[in-house]
C-alpha cells in the first residue's frame, strides 16, 4: 500500500509538472506536502485539467466537490489509492 | 443505452479541438474581481442592478491614492483581471486609468453615452436594451445607439452587449443590423431580475424560447458581428437559471474559500469595501433568475470537467470559453464555433 502511494505520488507530481509546465523541479524533488494553491499557485482550472489526466490514467472520477480537499500531491495520491481500492 | 466513456486525451486528439484547447487554456491564469466605480449614473434604467440593494448607498471614494493602493493590493493577492462596473465608470476616467495602469487586463461596463479615453486599454462593454425608441422609454435617454456608435467607432475595445428582455426581443434584429452596417461587434445578455423584482422585464418560458430562436438566427446571419455560440444560447436561455444548471461558483452562492472564485473573487462597492455574502458579478440579482452573461462567463467556464465527458460537450464548452475570452479580453480573437448546433448541458434533466 505504501509503495503504491509513493509511486502514485511521484506520478501525480510528474502530471502537475507537465501540465503546469513547471521548471527546475522533478517528480523526485517535488515536495509532496506543498500546498498546491498557496505555494504552487494552482487554481480550479488547473486542478480540473489535472483531474482529467488522472481520470484518463487511473480510471477514476474526481468529484468537483472534492477539489477543495485536494491540497497537496500526497493527498491526491492518497485520494486515488483509496478510490482504486474501493473499486476492487 | 450504454454510454461510451471517452478519455480526455482522445477528445483533445482531434486537431481543431486540440488547437482551441491550447488557445483557451493559456488564459486559465485570469483571476477576476469587480469594482463599482461610482454611485452616480447619467441615466436611470428600469431594472438596473446597481440601484437595487444596499450598494447604491455606499459613499463614493474618489481619492486616486486610495484606488491605487487598493489595486496594488489586489494585484498582490493574485487578481489579474478587473471588471469596472456600477454605477457608471465613464464618469471617473481618472480612476479607470489608475486601475488600468496597475492591472492591465479588464473590462468596463458602461452605457456608452460618455466616451472612455482611448488610452484605457480595457474591453468596453456598451449596454444596449433595445432600439432607440425602447431606450427612450426604459432608459430615458435619447438616441442612445447613435451616441454609443459615434463614441466607439472603429474602437477595438468596444463590444455592444444586447440585453434581451421580454419587450425587446424582436428589436435585436434591427440593432444587430445597424451595428453590423457600422462595423461594430455585439454579444448577448439576458435580463436577470434583481431580488424582489416583479416587473414586466422578467423572462417567462415563452420569452426564453423566443429569445433562443432570435439569437440563433442572428448568430447565423451575422457571424462576423455576433460574438456568441450555440452553447451560449443553450446556457443562457435555459428554463433554469445558471445556478441551477451549473452551480454558481461566486462567493455569494459558494461557501468554499479553498480554491477558485470562492477563494479569490471580491465585489468592491464604490466605498472600496466588500462583503463576501454579497459578492458575485451582478450583486442583488435573484439567483434563481440569473442568466447574466458575466455570471455565465465564470460559472460555465469553471465546469470544464463535466463537459469533458465526450467530444460534443467539450466542443460546446470550448465554443463558450472562446466566446467569453473574445468578449472580455483585449486582443483575443474568437475562432469559428466548433459546434454548429445546440447541445444540452451535461446531466441536464430538462
Amino acid at each position: 500500500m505504501e509503495n503504491d502511494i509513493t509511486k502514485t505520488t511521484l506520478r501525480i507530481a510528474e502530471i502537475i509538472i507537465n501540465e503546469l509546465k513547471l521548471e527546475d523541479v522533478t517528480p523526485e524533488t517535488f515536495e509532496p506536502d506543498l500546498d498546491l494553491v498557496d505555494e504552487v499557485g494552482i487554481d480550479s482550472m488547473d486542478l480540473a485539467t489535472i483531474a482529467l489526466v488522472i481520470r484518463d490514467e487511473y480510471g477514476i472520477r474526481i468529484d468537483e466537490d472534492d477539489y477543495p480537499k485536494l491540497t497537496t500531491v500526497r493527498i491526491i495520491a492518497r485520494y486515488i489509492t483509496d478510490k482504486l481500492s474501493s473499486k476492487e | 443505452m450504454e454510454t461510451r466513456e471517452y478519455k480526455f486525451a482522445d477528445i483533445i486528439a482531434d486537431p481543431p479541438v486540440r488547437e482551441r484547447w491550447e488557445k483557451v487554456r493559456r488564459y486559465f491564469f485570469l483571476r477576476e474581481s469587480t469594482y463599482d466605480m461610482t454611485n452616480r449614473c447619467n441615466i436611470r434604467c428600469e431594472g438596473c442592478y446597481y440601484f437595487n440593494g444596499d450598494k447604491q448607498f455606499a459613499v463614493e471614494n474618489r481619492d486616486p491614492a486610495a484606488w491605487k493602493q487598493l489595486l496594488a493590493a489586489e494585484k498582490e493577492r493574485g487578481i489579474t483581471f478587473v471588471v469596472l462596473a456600477g454605477a457608471e465608470p465613464s464618469l471617473v476616467p481618472e480612476l479607470c486609468r489608475i486601475c488600468y495602469e496597475t492591472i492591465d487586463l479588464g473590462a468596463i461596463a458602461t452605457n456608452g453615452i460618455k466616451a472612455i479615453p482611448a488610452d484605457i486599454g480595457y474591453k468596453i462593454h456598451i449596454s444596449a436594451w433595445g432600439n432607440d425608441q425602447t431606450s427612450l422609454e426604459i432608459r430615458k435617454a435619447k438616441d442612445m445607439l447613435v451616441h454609443q456608435m459615434a463614441n466607439y467607432r472603429d474602437d477595438p475595445r468596444a463590444v455592444f452587449v444586447y440585453t434581451f428582455t421580454p419587450v425587446n426581443i424582436d428589436q435585436a434584429r434591427q440593432v444587430t443590423r445597424l451595428l453590423a452596417d457600422n462595423g461594430h461587434k455585439i454579444t448577448f445578455n439576458m435580463f436577470s431580475s434583481p431580488v424582489g423584482y416583479t416587473g414586466p422585464l422578467r423572462h417567462t418560458a415563452e420569452t426564453l424560447g423566443h429569445t433562443r430562436d432570435t439569437m440563433s438566427q442572428l448568430l447565423q446571419e451575422y457571424p462576423e458581428t455576433v460574438i456568441y455560440s450555440h452553447y451560449n444560447i443553450v446556457a443562457h436561455t435555459h428554463a433554469k437559471g445558471l445556478h441551477d444548471v451549473y452551480g454558481c461558483s461566486y462567493p455569494r452562492m459558494n461557501p468554499s474559500t479553498d480554491i477558485g472564485l470562492g477563494r479569490s473573487f471580491r465585489q468592491y462597492r464604490t466605498d472600496l469595501q466588500w462583503d463576501r455574502d454579497a459578492s458575485c458579478c451582478v450583486p442583488d440579482t435573484d439567483c434563481a433568475d440569473c442568466r447574466h452573461y458575466a455570471a455565465g462567463s465564470a460559472v460555465v467556464t469553471a465546469r470544464m470537467y463535466r463537459h469533458a465527458s465526450d467530444p460534443e460537450h467539450f466542443k460546446a464548452w470550448l465554443d463558450y470559453v472562446d466566446t467569453y475570452l473574445a468578449v472580455w479580453v483585449m486582443g483575443y480573437e474568437k475562432g469559428n464555433n466548433l459546434c454548429d448546433y445546440a447541445v444540452k448541458p451535461p446531466e441536464d434533466d430538462l
